[in-house]
Order: structure tokens, then sequence, then C-alpha cells
């Protein structure tokens, strides 16, 4: 999906808990997630804690979706 | 550590007034004694019990575990410990083996279930459990019951039910036909004895990803392990069990534990061309962090054995894979050579990228199959369990479950279809 769809022209992040994975695969800005069955929480948080990973890990994608690349990248 | 495997040799299996091996090596089962144990549980609102036979025109569905019925006769401890026998260290002494039987437990789980065994027709090659004299236990929850509770509760009847088989009929005076010893000594006296073969251990991982996809070793959920050793002769004594059944074609029932082809083959090559130095269990956890951790332990486990060669069997697909290739990876990169077990999700063609991941390390594979292969399977004139839940269960499809009681599924959905011990029906040779 992410080549694909980056094969169109449209910038892609990549938020994936398996990093190795989406590097094998191709993706070219990949933002570490936090575990597979919850990518971006966590249950054993409270809700406030939950939204601020949640807030975090979104704003660092928009911010490497803006930042030039020349190769893969790990943000 | 050295074990006796006693086998007595099991050609049937019938209903009878007491649980026993008769002299024609029919398994002959109490019914209501049997049923009367499980029952014990009050976390089950009903339990029933069913036989099938190799060659039946029956399917079960949906299946969670098959156990082989085990018990100790001699040595420390009893058949799974931490589950139902105590955690003394087992793997010594001598150990009963109904030999050509099987446990198979089947029912609601959760919200739709896996797992298909078919005794007969083109699924019955496919399963290794086709061909064993299945005793199977359907489960009813009693209401409201928490789901984790609930599949501890199935889990835990299957190993005592394949307790009681075997201890009944050792008691009832069954003898073995066949006796196999297994004796892997201490590591230095293993040096010593064979210093001119390579040093060779199994990395063997254990899915441990949540509910329906545990590991359980010596009682303790192995997703809270460090990777660590374990002696080859406790798994046959059922030290690892499984919780584990979604995609059931490569998930490794506490059956393939007990019976792993990948110990005996490690084990029957010893002093011959390797010396087979141990086996290290590992985990696949659900965040990259625990993974590289497990990875790392494991790797440096098998450095301080002074090992040359690994064989690392994978369980499961998809983000397990990333554990299997990154033990290949670290392993080569720390000068031990490296053949991996898998099996793969190639695409119904079988044109798709085999694995989720990869490195130019992987260079000995052993692939088990493509689980993506349709099937078709036909109508059985009975159904043990329940089939409702064909069309949602990872392999089915809108439609897999067809009005005329047929069944067109992937391969995954055919509990041990495409094991990545090597405990299938199937297989390549090269001539």
């Amino acid at each position: 999906m992410v080549k694909e769809i980056e094969r169109y022209g449209l910038p892609i992040v990549h938020i994936c808990t398996i990093v190795p994975i989406s590097l094998t695969v191709g993706a070219n800005r990949i933002v570490p997630a936090i575990a597979i069955p919850h990518p971006l929480g966590d249950p054993t948080k409270t809700p406030e804690e939950e939204y601020a990973m949640r807030r975090a890990i979104v704003e660092k994608a928009l911010s490497a979706l803006q930042t030039p690349i020349t190769e893969q990248t790990v943000f | 550590m050295r074990l006796e495997l006693h086998r007595a040799r099991v050609k049937g299996i019938r209903w009878g007034s007491a649980t026993a091996l008769a002299g024609d090596g029919v398994l002959q089962v109490n019914r209501d004694e049997l049923l009367a144990l499980i029952r014990e549980d009050g976390r089950f609102a009903g339990v029933d019990a069913d036989l099938a036979s190799p060659g039946d025109r029956v399917r079960i569905v949906p299946v969670k575990d098959v156990v082989e019925p085990r018990c100790k006769i001699e040595g420390d401890g009893e058949v799974f410990p931490g589950m139902i026998g105590d955690v003394e260290t087992v793997g010594q002494g001598k150990t009963f083996v109904l030999d050509g039987a099987a446990v198979v437990t089947c029912g609601k789980i959760v919200g739709f279930q896996e797992g298909i065994i078919d005794m007969s027709g083109v699924g019955a090659e496919y399963t290794p459990y086709s061909v064993t004299f299945n005793l199977v236990l359907i489960f009813r929850p009693v209401d409201g019951i928490e789901i984790y509770e609930y599949e501890q509760a199935c889990r835990l009847a299957g190993l005592k039910a394949a307790l009681y088989l075997a201890r009944s009929a050792h008691e009832s005076g069954a003898a073995a036909d066949r006796v196999e010893t297994f004796e892997l000594p201490s590591v230095p006296e293993l040096l010593s004895a064979y210093p001119k073969l390579p040093r060779v251990a199994y990395l063997y991982q254990l899915q441990t990803q949540g509910l329906l996809h545990d590991t359980y070793v010596y009682g303790l959920d192995a997703k809270r392990l460090i990777a660590t050793i374990i002696h080859p002769n406790e798994t046959m004594d059922g030290a690892i069990v499984s919780g584990n059944c979604v995609s059931s074609c490569d998930k490794n029932s506490t059956f393939t534990h007990q019976n792993n082809p990948v110990i005996s083959a490690l084990y029957a090559r010893h002093g011959v061309d390797l010396n087979f130095v141990g086996v290290i269990i590992s985990n696949e956890n659900v965040t990259l962090i625990d993974k590289r951790r497990s990875s790392a332990y494991a790797v440096k486990l098998a450095r301080i054995l002074g090992i040359e060669g690994l064989v690392i069997s994978e369980e499961g697909f998809g983000n397990p894979d990333a554990d299997l290739i990154m033990n290949c990876h670290r392993a080569e990169i720390a000068g031990i050579r490296t053949v991996l077990i898998t099996d793969e999700y190639a695409g119904r063609d079988g044109a798709s990228q085999s694995l989720a991941d990869a490195t130019k390390e992987a260079d000995a594979v052993v692939s088990c199959g493509n689980a993506n292969m349709i099937v078709e399977l036909p109508k059985m004139d009975r159904v043990i369990g329940y089939t409702d839940y064909v069309d949602v269960i990872a392999g089915g499809f809108s439609g897999s479950l067809r009005a005329d009681g047929s069944i067109e599924v992937e391969l995954q959905a055919i509990t041990g279809a495409t094991c990545e011990l090597g405990f299938t029906r199937m297989g390549a040779k090269t001539l």
C-alpha cells in the first residue's frame, strides 16, 4: 500500500511497529509505533497518557512527511 | 539427562467400561469417567466427547489443540509441568506414550475459531492428525466467563484428558512395544566426546502474542521469558504447551512440541556428523524492543555455548518473520551459520513475496508449504464441533462454506498443514 500510493507521487509516512519489516518492504519514511496489537496506544496507560503518546506519534509523522529525504529514513 | 519413551501402539479407539489398552491394541475409554474428570472444572457449562478414526468421513472444527497421551512412569515430576504437574524438572527416567492416539480439543473459544481436521478425503492429506485415533473434547463455557479464563480451562482440559488416558492405560497393564532412549549429557561432556564434529544447536521460536497466540514453558507464559536453554528431553515430557491456534496451519500444537522432528533429527545425527549441543528457546513478542532483546539474548547464548551452526524454526507468519530474520542476521554476523525453517504466504498463485522480512544472510531456508494455497474439502458425513464460523476464520472467506457442506479454504485453516517444525504428512526428497 505504502509503495503503491507513493508510486503516484504522494509522499507516505509508514507508522509501523516492526520497523525491520517496513525497511525490507521498501517504505521511505518510517515512524516507529508502540506495539502490534496497539500501534498508537497502550492499554496499560491512562487515557490522558495514551492521548499524549498518540499525539506525539502523529506529530512526528506529519513532520516526517515534510522532511526532504534521500534514502530510507526512520524518524 | 536420559529419557526412555515407552511407546505402546494404539490401533483403534472405542468407548468401553474401563479405560485401558485392550489386547488387540484398541484404546478403550470409559466416557463417563473421562467426562466427570473434565467437568470438575466449573468453567464449563458443558463438555461432550466424541471419537474419530483415520478414514472416517468426519470433520473436526474448530480445533484448539492436539495433545499426545503420555505419563511419567519413572523419574521426577509429571508430564505438562507447571500446567497440571508440579514444576519439577522433567525429561529424565521413563515416560509412557500411547503412540497413535491423540486428544483433540474443540469448541467455541472466542467469537470465531480456527482449525479443521478432516479424517478422510483431500483435507486428511494435509493434517498430521488424520492418521491418529482421536478422542475429541467439545466445550461450552459458562455464561459471562472471561475469555482468558475460558482459554485456560480448555487448554488444561486437553492436558488432563491426555494424562488420564495414558495413566489409565498404563495402570491397566498396557506394555510398550517399542522403547526409544534419548540421552544428552552436560555441555563439557558433549564438547569432549566429539571434538571434531561441528557444534550445532536448535533455536526454537515460540509464538507469544496474546490470547490464542500464546505458548507456555513449565506453566510460565513464554512472552515473559528471556531466551533460555531447555534440554531436548524436557520437550518430550510436555514442558512446552500450546495455547495457540489462530491460522492453525503453522501453529505448534502441544502434540508437535512433544514430538518435535527437528529435535529427533538432531538427536539422530548427534555423534554422526554433528555435535548436538542443545536447544535455545526464544519468543515472538509484539513490540520491536522485545524482539530485539530476545534475538540478542538467544544469539548471545549460542555464542557462549560455542555454537557453529544453528537450526532456527519459526512459529506463525507475518511479524514473526522479523524474529526469524533478526535471529538469522545476528547469528550469521557472529559467525554462526544458520538454516531457517518457515512456511510461505506467497499468495494463492505462489507468486508473491513469501515472507514479510528478508536478509541476504538467509541463504539456507526450508519451506514447509504455501499457506495461501486453496483446497476444496468435500462434505463429510459427520461434523464434530461447529462449522458456523468457516467463512470468517483465517484462511476462510465469504462463501467458504457452501450449502452442500463442502468447504473451499486456504491451507492456513487446516490444523498443522504447514507446520514449521516439519511435522507434516507431505514432504519432498532430493533424489
